[in-house]
């Protein structure tokens, strides 16, 4: 962290249970994984003991395709939160692999409505060197509703 | 995954028990003092003023108390040691549940009388429902776990639920403004509530956001107070100087797969958790909405009234704008919904309020305010994907 960086902006920091901090290190690597079950196939987030989908215990990290879909969003005008000046935005988005992840979308915002919008995964490094998946208009995939 | 049919609940829980006794603070002194600096009382005070409220309404005693339920804001032996009562059952609940608990402890025989007991300081303590110190991590995932993308408040959650739901059903945002025009009629008409300022929806669209697309109107206050209630055997409540009001059916079915990553949220909208409530609650009633006078819809935002509409069949799915704007909710409306004003207007008791105006509903107690000749009240929450319904009857 450079001395630079005031205490206040430093990003939330995450919930980090015993199965979140496999995820947050292949994060921190710029290739995000989830737990994806050898069982039934089915991946999962947030990260969790057993498969969700058939309590297997049979689990292996998987790197994700980066690929999904918008599925709501919303902008803040209230700050909550020193890292987040408002207006920002946060929205949901169905990744390829099934899991409904959180997260942000970077510039350029499309105009007009954005669920059903195509969008890739991108690494962000905050003010404070804490890096967060976020997410950017896919422009090669038009995708449709 | 496909549901199983499991087994209706028991209909021998149909009107064995009865609330005998209804109290609450001063909201509305209570808001005034806070906002002036004051501090009248703790959460433990707010419940035993309460507590002193509905005994008196019900003309018992502490000694004919041998039950305690308190709500999620106070602990159970503190509370009841402020009482000065030494239960032979207890436990800790949210309101709703509160209530199901009582009914199932009554008809179990743990105990007789049981006081359901909330007192909540919330305003004066500075409590946090968004930002870093964000309440609920240790109960629900979903209000921390998104916390570096900048979401904790939980009314972004609504606002993400509602976007999603106005693409899904075509509902129009800014139909959304009934539900807190309507609830503010309705309290501006309740001596009882904090905000009395009728508002319109000129108001309500030119308020700011605060989440898009939500706005100020769409959020609860957040006060200080409390609420007890009294509830005893049918059998007993009869004897008591107040008409007993029963509780009728009770309905429950928690979405709970996918809920820290807001899937229940974000494409059922709970929808199916309602239906499957409603189904119990109406089966074992043996009538449904088109039976009830007064709906109660746990309020934290606006939003929950609509999804509420649809889920519990008060109308059509993708019909809800329509029927607030044309058959109406507030008073003179074909649904009074939150006639109290609800925590959109009349104070946020977190769903224990509802309890008392559908008992004094009921009673019709409620002057101005009062629903003509109201038989059948129907409370229900949906709070982050646990729908529970109550109906209470005369």
């Amino acid at each position: 962290m450079s001395e630079a960086t005031s205490e206040a902006a430093r990003t939330p920091q995450p919930v980090l249970g015993l199965y979140d901090r496999p995820m947050w290190e292949s994060i921190r690597e710029r290739a995000m994984k989830l737990q994806c079950c050898t069982g039934c196939g089915g991946f999962q987030y947030p990260p969790a003991p057993v498969c969700v989908h058939c309590l297997s215990s049979q689990l292996e990290w998987r790197t994700l395709s980066g690929r999904g879909s918008i599925i709501s969003w919303v902008v803040f005008h209230k700050c909550y939160l020193d890292a987040y000046p408002a207006p920002y935005n946060v929205i949901a988005v169905r990744l390829e692999e099934g899991p409904v992840m959180i997260s942000n979308l970077e510039p350029p915002l499309p105009e007009g409505n954005w669920i059903g919008k195509a969008v890739r995964m991108t690494y962000v490094t905050m003010t404070d060197e804490f890096v967060l998946p976020r997410f950017a208009i896919d422009a090669g995939e038009q995708k449709q509703r | 995954m496909s549901e199983k049919e499991f087994k209706r609940p028991s209909s021998n829980l149909r009107r064995v028990a009865a609330v005998a006794g209804v109290g609450h603070t001063d909201w509305a002194g209570d808001w005034k003092r806070v906002r002036t600096g004051e501090k009248p009382t703790d959460s433990y005070g707010y419940g035993a003023l309460a507590f002193r409220e509905a005994l008196a309404d019900v003309g018992l005693t502490r000694a004919d108390i041998d039950g305690l339920i308190v709500g999620p804001t106070t602990a159970y032996e503190r509370m009841s040691e402020v009482l000065g009562i030494d239960p032979r059952w207890g436990d800790q609940a949210d309101a709703v549940l509160s209530m199901a608990q009582a009914v199932t402890a009554i008809e179990a025989g743990l105990a007789e009388t049981i006081a359901l007991v909330y007192g909540n300081d919330q305003r004066s303590a500075e409590i946090q429902y968004g930002g870093p110190q964000a309440m609920g991590g240790d109960a629900f995932l979903s209000y921390v776990y998104h916390s570096p993308w900048g979401l904790t408040s939980q009314g972004a959650l609504y606002a993400l639920t509602f976007r999603a739901y106005c693409d899904a059903r075509g509902f129009d945002p800014l139909d959304l403004g009934h539900v807190a025009v309507a609830q503010r009629a309705w309290s501006s008409i309740n001596p009882n509530a904090v905000m009395r300022k009728p508002i319109t929806l000129d108001d309500y669209r030119e308020a700011k956001y605060i989440c898009e697309p939500l706005r100020l109107y769409d959020y609860c206050m957040i006060n200080d107070g409390g609420v007890a209630l009294i509830v005893t055997t049918a059998e007993r409540a009869k004897k008591l100087r107040k008409p007993p009001v029963y509780i009728e059916a009770l309905g429950r079915r928690d979405l709970n797969r996918g809920a820290t990553s807001l899937e229940p949220r974000l494409t059922d909208f709970y929808f199916s958790a309602q239906q499957d409530c409603a189904r119990q609650a109406y089966d074992m009633a043996g009538f449904g909405p088109r039976d009830m006078d007064l709906f109660q819809v746990y309020d934290s935002f606006s939003v929950h009234v609509p999804l509420a509409l649809e889920g519990y069949g008060y109308c059509e799915v993708g019909e809800a704008g329509r029927f607030m704007r044309e058959e109406g909710i507030g008073p003179g409306g074909k649904l009074p919904t939150n006639t109290s004003g609800g925590h959109l207007s009349e104070t946020y008791m977190q769903g224990w309020a509802h309890q008392i105006e559908c008992v004094r509903q009921l009673r019709g107690e409620c002057g101005e305010r009062q629903v003509p000749d109201c038989r059948h009240a129907h409370y229900t929450s949906d709070v982050a994907g646990k729908a529970v319904s109550i109906i209470y009857s005369r």
